[in-house]
């Protein structure tokens, strides 16, 4: 979230000094460079606005965590990749991964949403996508004992409305 | 026999308003009276008729500040029909610095007595009944209007204000023997629980009077003045199609829909600028203007009247509801009159005029509709809550459980909208359930979505036809 946080940061200052680069080359009479800076300032708008969802979204994962864990396997059909990260926070409306944010339940019955989840001594494996994709993240759990793995899938079952399956 | 008792408190209580209402309509706030003096006296009527307006705006806006039980209420309609009384007196003479200060005083009283009339409204009209009380009001205080203008107009001028005196004081008398009744705590409990208050539903409210009465506006600057030779039919068919169409919706059925109702009004209304523009200044061509335009009319102020009587069951100081309510009809006059006088003041051939005034008509009554919806929307979701509230827990479970959703709703969404039927707000509801109130935020939508719905008032909409509310 550090991170997301730094990037809106940036593009502010960056859509900040564009603006006023471009008032002052325009009172300058500077057409080309208006039009550049005019246009730098479009896009770091667009890139803060972007980085601002993702942030509101970022919070949202951190204000309501289930399962804070130290790292993460992402598998998606046809590739596979490792992200070890030092903040991994799966949540009633995600997970976040570092500055990676997977979504799921923000957008009502139409978006991403959480389809299966099963927990085992050392993993969990969260399956969420929409019709067009789906995504797998392998997590290790590192939770002490079967007490705790329940609390987890009731805390997941009240929050989620998915059941998770428990295996041995 | 307490039927019979609030039936005859609430005839007093029409009666009291009528004549309160025809003295102000017939000289007070625009009323023929009022003009025929002016003129008799070749004084310029526009700064009379302006100062009237807002003081009469300021008594309604007001009024709640101060009148805040129905002893109250009474007192202050007594009083201030005595001041307008009062305050009358001076049209009788040449005109001098007391016909304004006349006409502040009466205005802002006239105003503080119609508001504080919000209580006995509320009082003594049976539930559902508010169009019956709302139409009869409207309709004996017109009769009342004819009768002096017919008078002011065709007898002498004097007469006329002295007819309309002569009502202010029939209406004290009939204020005076009005009963006092005590609210049962019960009720008052009731009508407290405001979920959130009524703010949203009576913003939405005066935006749409206020809509509704710029055309009111439009009208008397820009038709009345072409058809101003016609005096002996205008004093007494002006308000005639007005009260017919008053007459014939208050006698609708009650399940008669009331969205049609509007749109025949706003057809009926385009219809008029149309008529003025197509055809001469005649006597049928009067008549057929005059009986769309104040069909319409009659159509839109019962429509509105009746929706502000509703909101004074949900109303902690129904003076101040209802005032506020009133205040922004008045203020849709002033603003209408305003854009009007602007439109002839520029000098431009009548045609040209009444398509600018058809046009800005055109556009303003585009946005009844959607108004409208929300409007009722909002009243549906008001009157649904304080039932939902005054249910038992396994009933109100029952509710939410039999209610079919796209998607099932998570353990925590349920105890969310449980919350949201209980009117709690998104801040209640983050303080309730100890989380962020961006969260509950994210699970209203998610809610939304799940019973395919856009907001709040139209879940609740959804909720009320699946269920019936005892």
């Amino acid at each position: 979230m550090k991170l997301i946080r730094k990037r809106r940061n940036g593009y502010a200052l960056l859509l900040a000094a564009s603006i006023c680069l471009t008032v002052w080359l325009g009172k300058a009479f500077m057409l080309e460079a208006v039009f550049a800076f005019g246009a730098t300032s479009l896009i770091s708008l667009l890139l803060l606005v972007r980085q601002n969802r993702l942030l509101y979204a970022a919070r949202l994962i951190c204000d309501n965590p289930i399962l804070a864990v130290p790292s993460a396997l992402i598998s998606m059909p046809g590739r596979q990749m490792k992200k070890d990260t030092e903040e991994t926070v799966v949540s009633t409306f995600g997970i976040l991964i570092g500055s990676k944010i997977y979504r799921w339940g923000l957008d009502g019955v139409h978006g991403v949403r959480l389809s299966a989840v099963q927990i085992d001594k050392e993993r969990m494996y969260l399956t969420f996508g929409d019709a067009s994709k789906t995504m797998r993240v392998e997590l290790l759990h590192g939770m002490p004992g079967k007490q705790a793995i329940l609390d987890a899938a009731q805390k997941l079952l009240c929050e989620t409305g998915v059941t998770a399956k428990i295996i041995n | 026999m307490n039927r019979f008792k609030t039936l005859n408190a609430r005839r007093l209580s029409v009666a009291g308003f009528s004549f309160l209402f025809a003295y102000i309509l017939s000289f007070q706030f625009e009323g023929q009276v009022l003009y025929s003096l002016l003129n008799l006296r070749g004084t310029d009527a526009n700064p009379y008729i302006m100062t009237a307006i807002v003081a009469h705006f300021m008594g309604l806006f007001t009024c709640g500040l101060f009148v805040k039980s129905q002893t109250v209420a009474k007192n202050m309609m007594l009083g201030a029909m005595g001041l307008c009384l009062a305050a009358t007196i001076p049209f009788f003479f040449p005109p001098s610095s007391l016909w304004l200060v006349g006409l502040i005083v009466s205005g802002y009283f006239s105003g503080c007595a119609v508001a504080a009339w919000g209580f006995f409204l509320r009082a003594y009209t049976p539930k559902n009944e508010y169009i019956k009380s709302c139409a009869d009001v409207l309709i004996y205080s017109n009769l009342l209007m004819i009768a002096v203008n017919v008078v002011a107009m065709n007898r002498s001028t004097f007469i006329g204000l002295g007819f309309s005196m002569l009502c202010l004081v029939i209406g004290m008398v009939f204020i005076w023997m009005l009963p006092l009744e005590q609210e049962n705590e019960q009720n008052k409990a009731f009508k407290n629980k405001t979920h959130g208050g009524i703010k949203t539903p009576l913003i939405l409210l005066c935006l749409f009077v206020f809509i509704i009465t710029i055309n009111s506006g439009l009208m008397y600057e820009v038709i009345n003045p072409a058809f101003e030779h016609l005096t002996r039919l205008v004093s007494w068919y002006w308000a005639v199609p007005y009260i017919v169409a008053l007459a014939i919706m208050r006698n609708l059925p009650m399940k008669a829909k009331r969205s049609r109702i509007l749109y025949m009004g706003m057809a009926m209304i385009i219809g008029a600028f149309i008529s003025f523009m197509l055809l001469g200044r005649n006597t049928s061509d009067y008549l057929i203007v005059d009986t769309l335009m104040l069909g319409a009319c009659g159509i839109f102020d019962l429509f509105w009247w009746s929706i502000l009587g509703e909101m004074l069951d949900y109303s902690d100081n129904p003076a101040q509801t209802f005032g506020i309510g009133l205040s922004a009809n008045v203020f849709g006059v002033l603003c209408g009159g305003v854009l009007g006088m602007t439109l002839t003041s520029i000098g431009l051939p009548s045609a040209e005029v009444a398509v600018i005034a058809l046009t800005v008509v055109c556009l303003t009554l585009v946005m009844l509709p959607p108004l409208n919806r929300q409007l009722v929307l909002l009243l549906k979701n008001h009157t649904y809550l304080t039932a939902y509230d005054n249910m038992n827990q396994s009933r109100q479970r029952d509710i939410v459980c039999q209610i079919k959703t796209l998607d099932p709703l998570t353990p925590r969404e349920q105890e969310v909208l449980q919350l949201i039927l209980s009117g709690k707000s998104n801040r209640e509801i983050a303080g309730a359930l100890f989380i962020s109130e961006s969260t509950v935020k994210t699970h209203v939508r998610n809610i939304f979505s799940k019973y395919d719905v856009g907001s709040r008032a139209e879940l609740i909409s959804t909720l009320l036809k699946n269920q019936r509310v005892e």
